[in-house]
């Protein structure tokens, strides 16, 4: 029917004006962590929402969670109001620097979440075994989750917040404190969420990371959202061309550089040797390469 | 690591109220308490100072068993009250604080499972310990006896004094009116434990809430001497008025008349309790266990996270 959106139009997230203000204890004053927030993430994307400490990402992060209500505004989670608890089916959560029981071990952590969803017997069982797969916990499923180094904790987390795989995910800051290899493995775990069609809201001060994942960006400063677009648009030098050639001649490119001085308005402004990233040079030297951790 | 290619759906229907997601959180709760050891301290504690107690003093053997109960039932409700209010004032902060909070609430749990959750796991560890304490006393309880009943055996010979002392011995001890005063204990660690579950929901530290709650306490046990004392002193013995009512019925239901499970003195001193009694304090008891519940439900529905 005409009336009904279909489930792929309506988006993951949409925030409609949103505001949020904290009241100053014994005093007649607020502080507005948000300010009149509109954007929408569209299902299958992977959204970066930047900003500096004290911008308003987690104060957005926790209201679309419903865990802090807004002052104005509206939030909405594939089109049901994510005030309601059952908006949450859909949405798995990784806060900054999670901590989990440290009496329970890594299965056992999956088992309860999985049971706080609704879970089951050997339904749960297999759950829990996969994600511990997926996440590359198997060995270590039987030791608590007190005794797990920053890394482990992250993947432990991300399990727990795919554990009633949801379509939603919101991450925040998944690669803090994590080595350059976990942060790599998280970094492909997330595209692959992407190519899975998962949705991601991702909160991180890693520019380098956002940028190699993200489909679009919002940039929120004081409260406000200063840009939002796609990523590729945002940060693209409309005027300026870059080619990158392999085994090219000297004959070719002193030629290329004529055909640029011949044609007016045009300009050589820089010929360099391309550099591979130091993420990427750490990992070879290390030899941590993730797909064969 | 694999790829997300083998993950299987996982989608079970949401339930408004569920109970499974209540007792997960509880099993976890109650997990989480017996595994903290000063509670195991305190627990070892209560139950040599109630084991201990059968060797304090060498009076006649009435003396004894009053002793034996007193310090006892004493003990067993303090420690009980200790252990309610030290460990609920813990799991709400210790939560926010480790951020656990979040990815459980960001899960489809409503907040009242979470409180319920909680507040039912403190109840099971509160019901563990004192069990293991009521064990220890009974048990105590049961060996004087047998020495008491091998006192007068060897002192008399078989006969209607005899019988007597023995019967005198049994009255003494054990007695089914034991149990309402275990229970009474219970009742009045429970009331602690939502107390301070209502607390932990606004209060900014652990520590807050520990004071606070033991100052309720305190308060608890003060108010009504001090109700009695103000009413006895209105002029002409006049019946106060409706606002006067209401405020006393408030200042009650804050703090609320820990006198009333002083049943369990009576108890201790081998009073019968009568049945009508046991069920009007029992019936408060958890009357004021399911105010608070709710009250700290309202104030946890709303907490910024």
């Amino acid at each position: 029917m005409f009336f009904l959106k279909s489930r792929m139009s309506v988006p993951a997230i949409s925030i409609q004006n949103l505001s949020k203000e904290f009241p100053i204890p014994f005093r007649r004053e607020s502080v507005a962590a948000v300010k009149g927030l509109s954007l929408e993430v569209q299902a299958g994307q992977v959204y970066g929402l930047l900003g500096p400490n004290g911008s308003g990402k987690s104060t957005t992060m926790k209201i679309v969670l419903g865990l802090v209500s807004p002052t104005s505004g509206k939030t909405e989670i594939f089109g049901r109001d994510s005030t309601l608890v059952e908006s949450r089916e859909e949405v798995g959560f990784l806060p900054e620097n999670p901590y989990f029981y440290k009496y329970l071990t890594g299965q056992e952590t999956l088992e309860f979440y999985g049971k706080l969803c609704g879970l089951r017997g050997a339904r749960l069982r297999e759950r829990t075994r996969e994600l511990l797969e997926l996440v590359g916990l198997e060995k270590a499923a039987d030791r608590r989750v007190g005794g797990y180094s920053k890394g482990m904790l992250q993947r432990i987390g991300l399990a727990q917040a795919l554990v009633q795989e949801p379509r939603l995910l919101v991450l925040d800051e998944p690669t803090a404190g994590v080595d350059p290899a976990g942060s790599r493995e998280i970094r492909d775990l997330i595209l692959d969420f992407k190519r899975r069609g998962i949705t991601v809201l991702l909160c991180s001060h890693l520019l380098g990371q956002v940028q190699e994942i993200c489909d679009r960006i919002g940039i929120l400063h004081q409260g406000v959202l200063i840009r939002e677009g796609p990523l590729t648009e945002l940060i693209s030098i409309e005027n300026q061309t870059e080619l990158i050639l392999e085994t090219a001649p000297a004959d070719l490119l002193r030629e290329i550089e004529a055909a640029i001085a011949r044609t007016p308005g045009s300009r050589l402004l820089e010929q360099r040797k391309p550099q591979t990233t130091l993420e990427r040079f750490f990992l070879e030297v290390t030899g941590a390469n993730p797909d064969e951790r | 690591m694999a790829t997300t290619e083998t993950l299987i759906p996982a989608h079970p229907r949401h339930t408004l109220f569920s109970f499974a997601r209540i007792r997960a959180i509880t099993t976890n709760t109650l997990l989480e308490l017996v595994r903290l050891k000063v509670f195991y301290f305190m627990l070892i504690f209560a139950l040599v100072l109630i084991g201990s107690s059968a060797f304090m003093v060498k009076f006649t053997f009435q003396q004894q068993f009053q002793v034996l109960k007193d310090v006892s039932l004493g003990a067993m409700s303090i420690f009980t009250w200790l252990l309610a209010v030290l460990s609920t004032a813990m799991l709400l902060p210790k939560d926010i604080e480790d951020r656990t909070l979040y990815t459980i609430l960001a899960k489809p749990v409503p907040r009242l499972e979470y409180l319920l959750g909680k507040l039912l796991g403190v109840l099971l560890m509160l019901l563990l310990a004192l069990g293991a304490m009521s064990a220890v006393f009974l048990a105590v309880l049961y060996l004087r006896e047998q020495s008491a009943f091998a006192d007068a055996m060897r002192g008399q010979a078989p006969g209607e004094a005899l019988d007597a002392a023995l019967r005198e011995i049994r009255a003494s001890t054990f007695t089914f009116n034991l149990l309402p005063g275990i229970c009474v204990i219970y009742l009045k660690a429970a009331l602690c434990a939502s107390l301070t579950l209502l607390l932990s929901t606004f209060a900014s530290s652990w520590i807050f809430t520990v004071i606070t709650s033991v100052m309720v306490y305190f308060i608890g046990h003060v108010q009504p001497i001090a109700r009695e004392y103000w009413l006895s002193q209105m002029p002409g013995g006049h019946d106060p008025s409706l606002v006067l009512k209401l405020f006393l019925g408030l200042v009650a239901l804050v703090f609320p008349d820990f006198q009333i499970f002083n049943l369990v003195d009576d108890v201790a001193a081998g009073n019968a309790v009568p049945a009508a009694m046991f069920f009007k304090t029992a019936a408060l008891g958890l009357g004021y266990v399911g105010t608070y519940t709710f009250v700290a439900y309202l104030s946890f529905a709303n907490k910024e996270l």
